[in-house]
C-alpha cells in the first residue's frame, strides 16, 4: 500500500507550518517520518543537511534529543512524576549540567513556577500542555512538532495554549510543525499545507 | 440460557489465553490444593484425636496427679458408682541386653482401658499384658531391634515381650504422651522397684460411669484439687497428643492464610485487570440490547466454568499433598487417622469458589453499569459509593469465609495484621534503600539519573513488590533454617561437658551407693535433694491476693515446685543479693532464682511460705541467686538452709556427662540400681527434633506453595507494570533515548529491585533467627552466610528472567504510533 507519492517539502529554519487534512489521511505518519521516528521505504528525508534515513538509531536518539522536541495532543507527562521532573527528563536524557535551572526557567514561562510540585493528576488539562510545552522548549529544539495540541481542551484554553506556544516559538526561533485539523488555528502559521490522497498541496490564506 | 452458556465458554476460551486468566486460575489452583489437605488433616485429627477423645482419653474423667491418688478421692468414685481403675506412667529405660531406650511406661490394671480399647499385633486375648508380659509400640521394636518372644529388662524385672501396641487410649499428659509407649501389669510395678516414695511418676484414676455423677463429681473435685493435681473429662479436655496435634495443625493453617492472602491478592489482580479489558465488548453488549442482569449472569457463568475447571485439579493436587504430609507425620502419629468425612473433600474447592464469587462480584457487577457512551467517549464504570460499598462487603465476607476456614480467629487477624504492618514497612524500606543506591550512580551515569526518576514514578509498584518479596522470603527462610538449625545450633554451642543423663527416683538409701558409683567410675556428679511444695503464702499472708493478673500467671505459683537444700551454693549459681547461710543455721532459709524474686516481686528479707505434703513451713528470704537454666545441671528456684528441709521425705536428682566411650557405665549402673529413672537427654533431643523437622517440612512445604503464588503475583504486577511503562518507554525514546537505554534500565531496576529485595529478606530472617536465638534458646546469634548470597542473587534473577521473558521490545516506529493510540 502506497501512503504518499510524489511528496516533495522543504521547510525553512524558522518557519512555522501547519499540516491540515481529515483523519485518516496519514498526518501522523507523516510525522513520523519527519520526525526520523519512521523511515520510509522509498524517498529520503533530511534535516540539516543530514538524510534521516542513513542515520543509525543511536544517531537519531541524539538528534531528537537536541533537536527535536514534541508536543501531544493527550500531553504525555508521566503520571508519577511532578511538573518539574516531567520537564527534567529530556534534559537528563541527553544529560544536561543543570537540568533544574533550565525546567524551573521554562515552567516559568509557562506560568507554572508555583506548580513545580504538583502532579499531573492535579493539574488540569490546560496546565498540563503548559508542562508539555515547557518540556517541548526546554531542550532548546530547532523543530518543534505539534500534534493536534489543543484537542483534548476546550476552546478558550485552546486558544490560550496556542497563544503561548507561538509566543515561545517566536521568542525561540524555532521551526513549528503543526499537525491540525482546525482551520483557524492553521491560519496563524506562516504556510499551511493539505494532506489528501497522499500529497500535500500549499494552501494560500 | 443456553446461548449465554456458549457465549461464556468461547469467551472463557478466548481468554485462557491471556496472563490474567492464567494467573487466576493458577493462584485459585493452589488455594484449593494448600486448603484441600488441610480440611482433610484438621478433620481426620479431629475425628481421631478430639471428638472420639473418650475412647482416646480412655474413660469419662481422669484425675491425675504426682503422688498417689489419696483414698477420699477413691471413696468419693467409689459413693459416686462409677467404675473405676488406676494407672501409673512414669519414664524409664527399656533394656534388651546392652541396648537401651527411653520409653514411657504405663502401669495399669483390670479393668482397662475404661473407653475405647488396646489393639495389639496379634491380638491379646486379655485386656492387659499378663504379669510377666509387657506390650511396646512400634518405635520400641525398631529401635531395640526386638522380637516378639524376647526378654527385656525394666527396674528389677524381666519381661517377655508379647504383642505389638498399634493403638491405646490413656497415653498421658505432657510430653510423656509423644514418648515410646509400653504397657505392663501394675502387678509387675512394685517388683520392678522403680518407684518408691517421692519417686517422679503420674498416677492417675480412671473413671466411667453415667454422665450424671460424673458431671457431679467432675466439680465436686474442681473445687478442691491438690496443686500436682489436674483433671481430664471430656467436656473440657482433649488428651494432650491432640492438643499438640491441634497446636501444629494450628500452625500449618496461619502457614497457609499467607498462601491463601497472595492468591486472594493475584485473582484480584487479575480480575481487575480483566475487567478493565472489558469495558468496550461490555458497553458493546449492552448497546446491542443485552439487559444488564444477563450481562452479569454471563461473566460470572464464565467465573463458575474455570471454578470447575481448577476445582478438579486443585483437589487432586490437594489430595497428593495430603498424602505426603500424612506420610511425614504418620510414625508420630499415635494411632492411625481415620478417614475425612466425605464432604471434607469439597472443602478446598468451596473455597476456591468462595475466592472466585467474592472478588469477582465486584469488578463484574461494574462491569454492568459500564455506560454505552464508553464506545464513543471512552467512559468508564462509575465509581460511586455503591460500587465501594460492593467491594468492602466482598471483602468483609472472605475475611470471613477465610476465618472460619481456618477456626483461628484471634491468630489469624494477628497474623494479618503482622503481615500488613512488615508488607508496608519492608516496602518503604526498600523504595529508599533503592533510591539511595541510586543517588551515587545519578551522579555518574545517565541510566543512573533515569533510574532515579524511574524509581520515583513506580515507587507504588516496587512498594507491593518489594513487601511481597521480603515477607515470602523471609518466612520461607526463617521455617527452612529453624526446622533444624535452632535446636543444631543450640545443642552445639553447649558445652562439650554438658550433662547427657539425668537420673532422678533416687531413695535417700542409695545415695551413698550412687555416690560411691560415681567416684569409682570417675562421673562428675552431685546428688541434690529434691522435695515437692508449693508456695502459698507470703510475709504470713496469702499469696494470690498480693499478686497481680500477670504475676498470678508466673510459673512457681501454679504448681507444685521442686524444692532443695544445700550446704552451699551451687557452683553455676551465682550470688546476685544477700549472704549464704552459715553452716549450722537453724532458722528456716531460702535462696530464691534472681528472676522470680523481680517478677514476683519479692526482696530480700520478706518470708515465703510453703505447703509440703500438707505440712506448712515458711522461711525467710536470705540471698537471691543466679541461675543458667539451659545448663542441664539440677536447677532449683528456692533452695532451704539443710536444717529447715532435711526432716521432709525426699528423693535425689543428679546429672552427669558421659564420653560415647563410657556410654555401657549407664548400663552398669542401671544394672546395678535398677529402680533408678534414666533420662537419656540425647535420646529425648531426637525425639523433640524429629517433631520439628517434620512440623517444618510441612510447613516449608505450604510455605513454598505460598512462594509459587507469590511469584505469580509478582509476575501479575510486573506484567500491569511492563504495560503500564510501554507508554514510558515509548516516550523515552520519542524524547531522544535509544531503546538500548530503556532496556537496560529496564533491567537495572530489576536487578536493583532483586538484590534489594534479597538482602533485605536476608537481614529480616537473620534479626528473626537471631531473636530466636536470643530470646527463645538464650545463646549467641550465628550469621548463615548463604543467605546473603543465595536470597539477593535469586531474587535479582527472577526479576530479570521474568522482565525478559514478559519485556516486549518496542521498535521506534511503534513509539509514536502507541503514544497517539492512547490519545
Amino acid at each position: 500500500m502506497t501512503l504518499f507519492s510524489d511528496l516533495n517539502l522543504t521547510i525553512g529554519k524558522g518557519e512555522s507550518i501547519a499540516i491540515i487534512g481529515r483523519s485518516g489521511a496519514g498526518k501522523s505518519t507523516l510525522l513520523s517520518l519527519l520526525a526520523g521516528l519512521d523511515t520510509p521505504s522509498q524517498g529520503s528525508i533530511s534535516f540539516d543537511g543530514k538524510a534521516l534515513e542513513t542515520l543509525d538509531d543511536e544517531a537519531r536518539a541524539q538528534l531528537r534529543a537536541h533537536h527535536i522536541s514534541f508536543i501531544f495532543q493527550s500531553f504525555h507527562l508521566l503520571p508519577e512524576l511532578n511538573a518539574l521532573d516531567n520537564v527534567r527528563l529530556p534534559l537528563e536524557i541527553r544529560g544536561d549540567k543543570d537540568p533544574d535551572a533550565i525546567a524551573k526557567h521554562w515552567l516559568s514561562q509557562v506560568g507554572l513556577a508555583e506548580r513545580l510540585d504538583h502532579f499531573p493528576s492535579q493539574l488540569s488539562g490546560g496546565e498540563q500542555q503548559r508542562v508539555a510545552i515547557a518540556r517541548a522548549f526546554a531542550t532548546s529544539p530547532g523543530l518543534l512538532f505539534a500534534d493536534e495540541p489543543t484537542g483534548n481542551l476546550d476552546e478558550e484554553t485552546g486558544h490560550q495554549i496556542i497563544d503561548q506556544l507561538f509566543r515561545l516559538n517566536a521568542q525561540e526561533g524555532a521551526t513549528l510543525v503543526l499537525i491540525t485539523h482546525d482551520t483557524e488555528l492553521a491560519a496563524r502559521c506562516q504556510r499551511r499545507l493539505s494532506l489528501h490522497n497522499g500529497q500535500l498541496h500549499e494552501v494560500s490564506a | 440460557m443456553t446461548g449465554t452458556i456458549g457465549l461464556a465458554w468461547r469467551q472463557l476460551r478466548n481468554q485462557l489465553r491471556t496472563t490474567e486468566w492464567r494467573a487466576l486460575l493458577l493462584a485459585c489452583w493452589i488455594a484449593i490444593a494448600i486448603a484441600t489437605p488441610l480440611a482433610l488433616l484438621a478433620d481426620r485429627l479431629e475425628r481421631g484425636l478430639l471428638q472420639e477423645s473418650a475412647a482416646l482419653l480412655g474413660a469419662d474423667l481422669i484425675l491425675s496427679g504426682q503422688r498417689p491418688i489419696s483414698p477420699e478421692r477413691l471413696d468419693d468414685a467409689e459413693a459416686a458408682g462409677l467404675v473405676a481403675t488406676q494407672v501409673t506412667q512414669f519414664p524409664s529405660m527399656l533394656a534388651l541386653d546392652d541396648e537401651m531406650m527411653l520409653v514411657s511406661v504405663r502401669a495399669a490394671q483390670l479393668p482397662y482401658p475404661l473407653r475405647g480399647q488396646i489393639v495389639t499385633t496379634p491380638p491379646q486375648e486379655g485386656d492387659l499384658p499378663e504379669s510377666g508380659q509387657i506390650w511396646a509400640e512400634q518405635r520400641v521394636f525398631t529401635q531395640l531391634g526386638l522380637n516378639l518372644g524376647d526378654s527385656v529388662q525394666l527396674g528389677y524385672a524381666d519381661f517377655e515381650v508379647t504383642a505389638v501396641l498399634q493403638s491405646s487410649p490413656d497415653r498421658g499428659s505432657g510430653f510423656r504422651s509423644f514418648s515410646p509407649h509400653v504397657i505392663i501389669n501394675a502387678a509387675d510395678l512394685e517388683a520392678s522397684g522403680i518407684l518408691a516414695p517421692g519417686s517422679r511418676a503420674e498416677f492417675r484414676l480412671l473413671l466411667a460411669g453415667d454422665e450424671e455423677s460424673i458431671i457431679q463429681l467432675d466439680a465436686l473435685w474442681r473445687q478442691d484439687l491438690r496443686s500436682d493435681e489436674r483433671l481430664f473429662s471430656l467436656r473440657n479436655d482433649q488428651p494432650m497428643t491432640g492438643a499438640a496435634l491441634g497446636n501444629g495443625l494450628r500452625y500449618l493453617k496461619l502457614t497457609a492464610l499467607i498462601a491463601l492472602l497472595l492468591a486472594a491478592l493475584t485473582i484480584t489482580l487479575s480480575l481487575r485487570r480483566f475487567s478493565n479489558g472489558q469495558y468496550t465488548r461490555c458497553a458493546l453488549l449492552l448497546s446491542l440490547g443485552m439487559p444488564p442482569r444477563q450481562l452479569i449472569r454471563l461473566y460470572l457463568l464464565q467465573l463458575l466454568m474455570a471454578w470447575a475447571i481448577v476445582a478438579l485439579f486443585g483437589t487432586a493436587t490437594g489430595l497428593l499433598l495430603e498424602q505426603l504430609v500424612v506420610g511425614w507425620l504418620e510414625d508420630l502419629l499415635p494411632q492411625a487417622l481415620p478417614a475425612a468425612a466425605p464432604l471434607r473433600y469439597f472443602s478446598g474447592a468451596a473455597l476456591g469458589l468462595a475466592l472466585l464469587v467474592l472478588l469477582g462480584l465486584p469488578p463484574i457487577l461494574q462491569l454492568a453499569r459500564v455506560p454505552v457512551s464508553h464506545l464513543f467517549r471512552g467512559d468508564g464504570a462509575p465509581q460511586d459509593r455503591r460500587a465501594n460499598l460492593l467491594y468492602l462487603i466482598c471483602l468483609i465476607l472472605l475475611g470471613v469465609v477465610l476465618l472460619s476456614f481456618l477456626e483461628e480467629y484471634l491468630a489469624a487477624v494477628a497474623l494479618l495484621l503482622l503481615l500488613l504492618a512488615g508488607g508496608a514497612i519492608f516496602g518503604v524500606i526498600t523504595q529508599q534503600a533503592l533510591l539511595l543506591l541510586t543517588r551515587p550512580l545519578a551522579k555518574r551515569l545517565l541510566l543512573g539519573r533515569l533510574l532515579s526518576m524511574r524509581l520515583r514514578q513506580q515507587r507504588r509498584w516496587h512498594r507491593l513488590q518489594s513487601a511481597v518479596l521480603v515477607l515470602l522470603l523471609t518466612l520461607l527462610s526463617v521455617v527452612w533454617i529453624s526446622r533444624t538449625d535452632l535446636l543444631e545450633s543450640w545443642q552445639a554451642q553447649l558445652p562439650v561437658d554438658t550433662p547427657n543423663y539425668f537420673v532422678v527416683n533416687i531413695q535417700p538409701w542409695q545415695k551413698d551407693e550412687l555416690d560411691d558409683f560415681f567416684a569409682t567410675h570417675e562421673i562428675g556428679s552431685i546428688l541434690y535433694p529434691m522435695v515437692r511444695g508449693r508456695i502459698n503464702a507470703l510475709n504470713g499472708e496469702p499469696i494470690r491476693p498480693q499478686m497481680n493478673e500477670v504475676q498470678l500467671e508466673h510459673n512457681t505459683l501454679n504448681r507444685e515446685l521442686n524444692l532443695s537444700w544445700a550446704a552451699q551454693a551451687p557452683d553455676n549459681n551465682p550470688l546476685t543479693a544477700g549472704i549464704w547461710w552459715s553452716q549450722g543455721a537453724t532458722e528456716p532459709e531460702i535462696s530464691v532464682e534472681q528472676e522470680m524474686a523481680d517478677e514476683l516481686g519479692l526482696s530480700l528479707g520478706d518470708t515465703l511460705g510453703f505447703d509440703i505434703g500438707g505440712l506448712p513451713l515458711e522461711a525467710r528470704i536470705t540471698s537471691l541467686r543466679q541461675v543458667e537454666w539451659g545448663s542441664f545441671q539440677p536447677n532449683f528456684y528456692v533452695i532451704f538452709n539443710q536444717e529447715a528441709l532435711e526432716a521432709f521425705p525426699a528423693t535425689f536428682i543428679t546429672s552427669f556427662h558421659l564420653e560415647t566411650d563410657k556410654q555401657h557405665l549407664v548400663n552398669d549402673m542401671l544394672r546395678a540400681f535398677p529402680s533408678l529413672t534414666l533420662i537419656d537427654i540425647d535420646q529425648l533431643l531426637q525425639q523433640a527434633a524429629l517433631w520439628l523437622k517434620r512440623l517444618g517440612d510441612s510447613s516449608a512445604l505450604i510455605l513454598a506453595m505460598s512462594l509459587i503464588c507469590g511469584g505469580l503475583l509478582l509476575i501479575v504486577t510486573l506484567l500491569q507494570a511492563l504495560e503500564q511503562r510501554r507508554y514510558e518507554v515509548a516516550l523515552l525514546q520519542t524524547l531522544g533515548a535509544t531503546a538500548k537505554q530503556t532496556r537496560q534500565l529496564d533491567l537495572l531496576e530489576f536487578l536493583l529491585l532483586g538484590l534489594v529485595g534479597g538482602l533485605l529478606a536476608s537481614l529480616a530472617t537473620e534479626l528473626t533467627l537471631g531473636a530466636l536465638h536470643l530470646t527463645l534458646l538464650k545463646i549467641p546469634v550465628q550469621l548463615h552466610w548463604q543467605l546473603w548470597v543465595v536470597l539477593p542473587l535469586g531474587a535479582a534473577l527472577f526479576f530479570c528472567l521474568s522482565g525478559i521473558v514478559m519485556r516486549r521490545p518496542l521498535l521506534l516506529e511503534q513509539c509514536y504510533r502507541l503514544l497517539r493510540s492512547a490519545t
